[in-house]
């Protein structure tokens, strides 16, 4: 098993998926982009970076537009300093 | 050319004067004047194949293909009828049935709303993005990639008069079907004639669309950015929910949008003072707008002016304006803006329940007349007919609105006449979603309420019903009718409803109820689950 330092708020997005019958999403596929998944969704995950990950949503650097593959979650979070959820 | 009301005219010749100048720029790709007006006149010779189209629908939004599609049915000659990507499959098709479409452009996202029902009901003629998955025609129709288009360009626009329709945009409707407002090309002419000394764009303005083409604030961008050589940033639905960090990164100078998206980035602490240098004109419309939040936004930006804008789609856009001013004009105690006073062409009344004017600080309802009324609505009903009318000699709309003009005559907002809200900018019609809950519970004792309330401006709807089904499987049928945002969360599945003195069900007895719960220590644990700001 691959250890995911997004563990966390991986498992909030495939739940997602699952509870819309929408089936997984592929490592790349995008999510909110693609029409996939809409902005109740992108909240839901965005509340999560930022009471569990600590993530700064008003930070002018946050580019949001990395929430929208599970790779590039990934790849933020693991650059992210702080506590690791999951 | 004064007689030709084209409403292509503007861009086409921005294009032959800076054909480098940037156009549009999504999230990926920028296009420049030159390679839109290119890619629309090759669209436009498709589309003018076996000669000139009447309506071309536009299932796309907030991408290149989408724009094209105006660009190109406008070049054409034809009317440009938006569908909105998050109706269900089964909505689109009803709507295509009755369109009566000469072709139908999609983009990449609306081609995943292709199913056999929707391509059923479309037009011979189907233009799609590259990018889209394959496709299987109906006998007699053709699916054309972009890419593969290979009919002579169509690069001077057609001539056009003024009462040719120049688009037909959807809003809520009372009878569970949507409305199409039918506006002509004269009353857009007269529009963009009357907004232009206002916002004063030129080739170096860079303005935001925070809209789907299906909201007609998006008419306003493109047609006024496109006269001027102006550029377009659009925002993705990502860049919706950070959109500080999109106007900063883009230099954005000018800004419309929504104020409740306004309010989430003063939430989320992302209006602080003078973020915004580049930002000279910010533009607000369709919701009550706090003089608050107008002044926090004028704060974020460097001497940048601050407009609340008013108008129901049926009378093109908007046409009454008022400017932020120190201190700010507010409508009483509900410290919201004033809407201030209307264009110089139109004339605004505030009548009472028999049509006759009230006087100047009593409450009636806004009623409109003037060159940028609607022609109507598509294939409407007699009752939606009504609120056109003849007053005096003279054609009105009847908004719906309650106003109120005060004694310098600077009119005022005062909410809804009826039970029409807006729910974070989108028009919706109680009656209607209750129509759909009626279907999908399959029982008649229905109520939906707009809640909750924050500052008076509603945040959601809630559902109540007298149902044998559950609350899940009436919400997953109300999803195969509705789209997300008109579908009541939660749905309360309840013995009985109240009912008032007439044995009308009681809306406001049930928001009562939900104000009770939302106090009550019981349901402290899901108030948890909405928390707002930081931790």
């Amino acid at each position: 098993m691959t250890q995911y330092a997004s563990a966390s708020v991986r498992e909030t997005i495939l739940q997602i998926l699952a509870e819309r019958k929408l089936g997984p999403a592929g490592e790349h596929d995008p999510l909110f982009s693609s029409g996939l998944l809409d902005s109740l969704a992108a909240t839901e995950v965005l509340i999560q970076l930022e009471s569990e990950y600590g993530v700064d949503l008003s930070d002018e650097d946050f580019d949001i537009s990395r929430i929208d593959t599970l790779h590039s979650l990934e790849e933020m979070i693991e650059a992210q300093p702080g506590p690791r959820p999951g | 050319m004064a007689d030709d009301y084209n409403i292509a005219s503007g861009f086409v010749s921005s294009a032959l004067r800076f054909p480098e100048h940037l156009f549009l720029a999504d999230s990926l790709n920028s296009f420049s004047y030159g390679q839109m007006y290119s890619q629309a006149a090759q669209l436009a010779g498709h589309l003018s194949a076996s000669g000139r189209p009447k309506r071309v629908g536009i299932l796309g939004t907030r991408s290149v293909e989408a724009y094209a599609g105006v660009l190109a049915a406008a070049i054409a000659g034809a009317a440009y009828v938006p569908l909105n990507l998050k109706w269900p499959p089964q909505r689109i098709a009803e709507l295509l049935g009755v369109l009566d479409l000469d072709a139908l452009i999609v983009d990449a996202n609306g081609a995943s709303l292709l199913t056999e029902a929707v391509l059923a009901s479309a037009p011979a003629i189907i233009v799609v993005a590259d990018k889209a998955a394959p496709l299987s025609p109906v006998p007699g129709q053709t699916i054309t990639r972009f890419g593969e288009m290979d009919a002579q360009p169509l690069a001077q626009p057609v001539p056009v008069g003024p009462d040719d329709l120049a688009y037909i945009i959807f809003t809520s409707g009372t009878t569970g079907t949507p409305k199409g407002v039918m506006i002509s090309a004269g009353s857009l002419a007269s529009y963009v004639e009357e907004s232009r000394p206002w916002t004063q764009l030129t080739p170096d303005d860079r303005l935001a669309e925070t809209c789907d083409l299906t909201f007609d604030l998006s008419v306003h961008n493109l047609f006024l950015a496109a006269e001027a050589g102006a550029s377009l940033h659009i925002l993705t639905p990502l860049d919706m929910l950070a959109p500080a960090r999109f106007l900063r990164a883009r230099d954005i100078t000018v800004w419309m949008s929504v104020p409740t998206l306004a309010a989430t980035m003063r939430k989320a602490g992302a209006l602080k003072p003078g973020i915004f240098p580049h930002l000279r004109l910010s533009i607000f419309c369709g919701e009550p707008l706090p003089a608050s939040l107008a002044k926090a936004w004028a704060d974020a930006t460097v001497g940048g002016r601050v407009e609340n804008i008013y108008g129901p789609t049926e009378g093109t856009v908007i046409c009454m304006r008022h400017t932020l001013t120190e201190p700010p004009l507010t409508t009483g105690e509900r410290g919201i803006l004033a809407i201030g006073t209307p264009y110089e062409t139109m004339t605004v009344a505030i009548l009472d329940a028999q049509q006759k004017p009230v006087p100047d600080g009593l409450p009636g309802e806004i009623a409109l007349s003037g060159p940028q009324l609607a022609q109507g609505y598509l294939n409407a009903s007699p009752e939606q007919d009504a609120r056109f009318c003849i007053l005096d000699g003279q054609r009105w709309y009847l908004t719906g609105d309650l106003g109120m003009r005060d004694e310098n005559g600077v009119f005022h907002h005062l909410g809804r006449t009826d039970n029409q809200v807006k729910v974070k900018g989108n028009r919706i019609e109680l009656e209607e979603v209750e129509a759909h809950l009626r279907r999908a519970c399959d029982s008649d004792g229905v109520a939906v309420v707009a809640w909750p309330l924050l500052d008076g401006v509603p945040q959601g709807l809630v559902g109540f019903c007298t149902s044998a089904l559950t609350p899940e499987q009436i919400t997953d049928a109300l999803l195969t009718t509705l789209p997300r945002y008109m579908v009541p969360e939660p749905v309360h599945v309840v013995a009985t409803l109240p009912v008032n003195i007439n044995g009308k069900v009681d809306r406001r007895a049930l928001i009562d109820r939900l104000v009770h719960e939302q106090a009550a220590p019981a349901t402290a644990r899901n108030l948890e689950h909405t928390s707002e700001g930081k931790p």
